[in-house]
């Protein structure tokens, strides 16, 4: 853990910012055609977050502050666990455990900031987010036992690794399709798209969490979404879509994963909180369940592939 | 000093806390607090004479690493939460009884953990029964404390139903040696294994035992609720312990039919612990009362510990006991600062309390780490033992269980948030503006567990090497580490250099957040309202019934409480059935039997 | 703060005029019939998106307060709470003539006349109502002002806030609205 080590993970923070807001302008510009409208230019989410940071907020107490920064600086150390291609920051700390409990500081963070304002539809929005994180969690984690199982470690980067010693057809993709289906589905839940967006729902709950943020913690908290998405995409392509071995060819996969997530949520419409929990213990727990014991009991995409 | 003298200034402490507490309430507080630290530094102490026996009357001990492990953990639970007394002492209807079983129990159970003969055993185990029995009343409710005790003695009874079994078989009552010269059949071994197993059951509280755990937690006194839920319950996990590494579980079913490669009857008591983590996590999550709801967080909490003992192997058996000591800590602490609020405002019901980080902002950041452990976020020790769990389960394929511990580690997220957000954040309602800060002699505690969660997240070596000598001693490989980091064959955890990155990435989001300009402060009834004009906070705190739409899912479940007061009407209607047959008052019946009877005697010689 | 304060803010303050003359977040609150041209402005035909402007739930998250037209005296002690939520800096547009004079009611006990007694304004758009055309059209104006720090309704606000409390009371009475429940 030397000062490269830090100065490393900094710069790739920066581009992990840029690198996903960026594809976040591009992506509205898709959905405004989408919808037969032109849409922004595709640095407008740099602007609205360099807007909101500029301008004069207000604060509820300490622990509304307190709680954005945790939740901000969460996300950032969780960034720095991931593994893009060769790039490591720190080595040794891309377990997919870890990442995906930083995760959750993240979450608590805005949680505890958000309640902390005192104000009834964040508690209400925070209750909901919680409910949705207890759908999509369970069958993804399952997958991931799964996985952990088959290759015998537990760390992205070399799951990632292992996929691209046999090409293309060795993705997890193709080697558990089942899992990657029920990945994708739980994607859209973590990323809080529709139809699993209900937690910000802008006319049912005043848009949730986010009601009383304003000013620079509204700013901060629009990074906060650019840096979860970014983590997990990268998590989805590293896990079933093989990594990449360049940055590029990660960008590539990580555009094309992020478009069709969008695509997909352009045209639905939004689950009702206990509708998404009764869902994802219907078809992608049994489906997680179902490959879970097709790896375990036959070996099939993991001892007897290619 | 050994362990002998541990175990007098205990009891003798006990009994002379009656008679301290008749002449002053204060001094028999401050009693329990010197005695339960005294016995935590003896037994620091004590460390280096691991492997020594002792005798006393009739009674045999013998200092194990295990035994050290779980003593280590009761003495701290047991001294931090004796400070509370100091306050609590007044509102209590028996303060000198109190005492006496307060110390008793501790005994108890220090003597439980050295026990080298199942007498001494079950001895002390049915003192902490006892002591801990007579406690629970002087709280809120007499039916939670009757029930407890069946619950116990159900386990407790067939516990020595085993034992005796056992002595009958090998003659001897030596625990460690009555056990390795058990050799029978399959079956046989199953049905002892499964008798001894279930005080372990009942005191850890796993489905369908958990009965007690939420009546008795919740309407405990407040200064031992912790000691309950943070303590007690791991007296059933050292049975677990016993009947599954001392027995030798896994030897005597070698034969049985294998599940994922765990023998059958561990299997179904796994299936059992995950059963219980989803049913404590389901019920959790919708208690309107602070206190139940962290109780049935211990039963969920419970399941992980007996998994993870249950499985024996390198990695899930270190995760199991690390799990105990954070979940004792955590769990602990967050009753401690419940208890901390009852203190200032009367009442432990979520909907009537709100806000109260402004009043209270210490206990507030110590319940918020708390939970942070419970829930098994990093860099909290919490995190450390689940993820040991995890990846064990990983390691071995047990998707099931594995399906379940996800499910607890999710659910705790929104159940340790609920008071969090109803009790501690929200509005502030204008009866509890005068609410000072909780009183320094509890501050003191809930501050050095704290110190511990974080010091033990961070650093798991000083607990980890505890657990590599109890792995050594059963005989199993013991878990690797590489400096500070965790290293096993599928994952590599370095707590300290996540803790570093994590403080780092505050770092950043710190200065982003000082660079920009400073925030103005606004009052908590200036907030958005659809623009209208409120005056009253205690209506725009959301509390009541936090998490709705998902309770509504699994509103009309099944109550194993009625399940029991089922079992039990029947069992009248049976006795009532046999009354009705044998003890008629029509003469025919009372002839009938009698003609049989003396038929049986006559010719039973025949059918024989 | 130092000396150089009066520099320094002023190169804060160009610096985030280039970010919100870019990316305006308007509040969605529509108050009189002019709302009915709101929908069309915002969605496929006429784009109001590729200008960066976006709708936003609450006052605190919005940067511009559109009136669409006429003002009841019940609604205008809810718009100025509103905008009192707000977050500096800020801006209003007020649409329609109803805003400017009153409009067809002009001679209402229940509507006011000229909003900018109550309210700084810092655009009017002309109509009754204004199509979607004008108002694309008004909304490039702001930005182009904005940009070159023109608008300054809050700062008027702030300086003369005794005299727009004044105007407000005599307007309405009471501006918060006591507490009924307890009475």
């Amino acid at each position: 853990m030397t000062i490269m080590n830090f100065v490393a993970a900094f710069l790739f923070v920066l581009g992990a910012f840029a690198f996903q807001t960026s594809i976040t302008g591009v992506n509205r510009k898709i959905m405004a055609r989408l919808q037969k409208r032109r849409g922004p230019k595709w640095y407008q989410q740099f602007l609205d977050i360099f807007k909101a940071l500029s301008k004069s907020s207000i604060s509820h107490g300490w622990v509304y502050d307190f709680g954005v920064i945790m939740a901000l600086g969460g996300i950032m150390a969780t960034v720095i666990f991931i593994p893009i291609a060769n790039f490591r920051a720190f080595p040794n700390t891309d377990n997919v455990f870890i990442i995906s409990y930083v995760l959750a500081v993240g979450m608590l963070g805005m949680a505890m900031s958000a309640s902390g304002s005192g104000n009834p539809w964040a508690s209400i929005g925070v209750g909901r987010a919680l409910t949705n994180m207890l759908a999509y969690e369970v069958p993804f984690m399952i997958v991931v036992v799964t996985m952990i199982y088959s290759f015998n470690t537990a760390s992205i980067g070399e799951i990632a690794e292992i996929q691209q010693d046999l090409g293309v057809l060795g993705w997890n993709m193709f080697r558990m399709p089942l899992g990657t289906i029920v990945a994708l589905i739980s994607l859209q839940g973590m990323l809080g798209k529709k139809p699993f967006d209900s937690f910000i729902a802008p006319a049912e709950i005043a848009s949730g969490p986010m009601v009383e943020y304003g000013g620079k913690h509204l700013g901060m908290l629009f990074i906060l979404h650019d840096l979860s998405t970014f983590i997990e995409i990268s998590l989805i392509v590293n896990l079933f879509f093989g990594g990449g071995a360049t940055f590029l060819e990660f960008g590539i996969k990580y555009f094309v994963v992020y478009t069709v997530a969008n695509l997909v949520s352009g045209i639905m419409p939004r689950f009702k909180i206990d509708q998404a929990v009764v869902f994802f213990y219907k078809f992608p727990l049994a489906a997680a369940l179902i490959q879970g014991f097709i790896v375990i009991f036959t070996g099939w995409g993991v001892t007897k592939w290619l | 000093m050994n362990l002998l003298s541990i175990l007098a200034i205990l009891i003798i402490g006990g009994i002379a806390g009656y008679f301290i507490t008749k002449l002053n309430k204060l001094a028999g507080a401050w009693l329990t607090v010197l005695t339960s630290l005294t016995a935590l530094f003896m037994l620091f102490g004590i460390k280096d004479q691991i492997g020594s026996t002792y005798e006393f009357l009739y009674f045999t001990f013998e200092l194990t690493q295990i035994g050290w492990y779980f003593a280590f953990v009761l003495c701290l639970t047991y001294a931090m939460s004796a400070f509370y007394n100091i306050y609590f002492m007044d509102k209590y209807l028996y303060p000198n009884t109190y005492t006496m079983l307060y110390i008793l129990s501790l005994a108890g159970s220090v003597g439980l953990f050295f026990a080298k003969d199942f007498i001494t055993f079950f001895v002390f185990w049915e003192l902490v029964v006892w002591t801990s029995a007579f406690i629970i009343p002087l709280g809120k409710s007499r039916k939670s404390a009757y029930i407890y005790y069946v619950v116990s003695s159900i386990g407790s009874m067939a516990t020595l139903f085993a034992i005796l079994w056992v002595y009958k078989l090998t003659g001897s009552l030596v625990i460690r040696e009555a056990f390795s010269l058990l050799d029978v059949s399959t079956w046989t071994a199953i049905f002892i294994f499964g008798l001894f197993i279930f005080a372990g059951l009942t005191k850890i509280g796993i489905y369908p035992f958990h009965i007690w755990l939420p009546l008795a937690h919740g309407s405990a006194p407040h200064t031992f609720s912790p000691i309950l839920s943070g303590g007690l319950v791991k007296l059933g996990a050292y049975v677990a312990y016993i009947s599954v590494v001392l027995f030798p579980a896994y030897d005597a079913f070698s034969e049985a039919w294998m599940i994922f490669g765990v023998p059958a009857p561990i299997y179904f008591l796994m299936i059992l612990g995950a059963i219980s983590i989803i049913i404590g996590t389901l019920m959790a999550i919708r208690q309107e009362d602070a206190k139940k709801l962290l109780a049935y967080s211990s039963v969920a909490n419970g399941g992980y510990i007996l998994i993870g003992i249950l499985m024996v192997d390198q990695v899930t058996f270190a995760g199991g006991l690390l799990h105990l000591f954070a979940h004792a800590i955590a769990s602990a602490t967050a009753f401690l600062t419940i208890a901390a609020i009852a203190y200032r405002t009367g009442t432990t019901k979520i909907s009537e309390l709100g806000g109260m980080i402004h009043r209270m902002p210490i206990t507030y950041t110590v319940y918020l780490i708390a939970i942070i452990s419970m829930a098994g976020i990093p860099p909290m020790a919490g995190f450390v033992s689940k993820w040991l769990i995890l990846q064990g389960l990983a390691s071995k394929g047990l998707l099931i269980i594995a399906f379940a511990a996800f499910f607890g580690s999710i659910g705790s997220f929104m159940y340790v948030f609920r008071p969090l957000a109803a009790v501690f954040l929200g509005q502030l309602a204008p009866k509890y503006d005068n609410l000072k800060e909780a009183p320094i002699f509890m501050v003191i505690p809930m501050v050095i567990m704290t110190g511990i969660t974080l010091f033990i997240g961070v650093f798991p070596k000083f607990v980890l090497e505890m657990i590599m000598k109890v792995q050594v001693e059963a005989g199993i490989t013991a878990v690797t580490m590489n400096g500070t980091a965790i290293d096993i064959f599928n994952g590599y955890l370095d707590a300290y250099h996540v803790f570093v990155i994590f403080g780092f990435g505050f770092f950043i989001a710190l200065v982003l957040f000082l660079l920009m300009p400073k925030a103005r402060k606004v009052d908590l009834m200036d907030t958005y309202t659809s623009a209208e004009f409120i005056y009253t906070p205690e209506l725009l705190h959301y509390a009541h019934d936090f998490y709705a739409p998902f309770e509504r899912l699994y509103e009309n479940h099944p109550s194993t409480l009625s399940l029991y007061s089922k079992l039990s009407l029947k069992l009248k209607e049976i006795g009532l059935f046999v009354d009705y047959l044998m003890m008629s008052v029509k003469p025919a019946t009372t002839l009938l039997w009698i003609i049989l009877f003396i038929a049986t005697v006559s010719l039973g010689g025949v059918l024989s | 703060m130092a000396i150089g304060d009066k520099v320094e803010i002023k190169a804060w303050e160009k610096l985030g005029d280039f970010f919100r003359g870019r990316s305006i977040w308007m509040m969605w609150y529509c108050t009189g019939c002019g709302a009915i041209e709101m929908p069309p402005t915002m969605t496929s035909r006429f784009d109001m998106e590729r200008l960066g402007m976006g709708p936003m739930a609450t006052p605190r998250q919005a940067d511009i307060l559109l009136i669409t037209g006429y003002l009841s005296v019940k609604t205008l002690r809810r718009v100025i709470y509103s905008y009192e939520q707000m977050q500096d800096p800020k801006y209003i547009v007020a649409f329609g003539s109803c805003t400017i004079n009153g409009g067809i009611y002009f001679d209402s006990y229940a509507t006011i006349n000229k909003l900018d007694d109550y309210l700084p304004i810092d655009m009017y758009i002309a109509g009754c109502m204004p199509r979607p055309e004008a108002i694309m059209n008004a909304f490039n104006e702001l930005q182009v002002k904005i940009r070159n720090n023109e608008v300054d309704g809050w700062k008027r606000y702030k300086k003369n806030y005794d005299q727009y409390k004044a105007n407000q009371m005599k307007a309405v009475g009471e501006v918060f609205v006591h507490d009924e429940f307890h009475e």
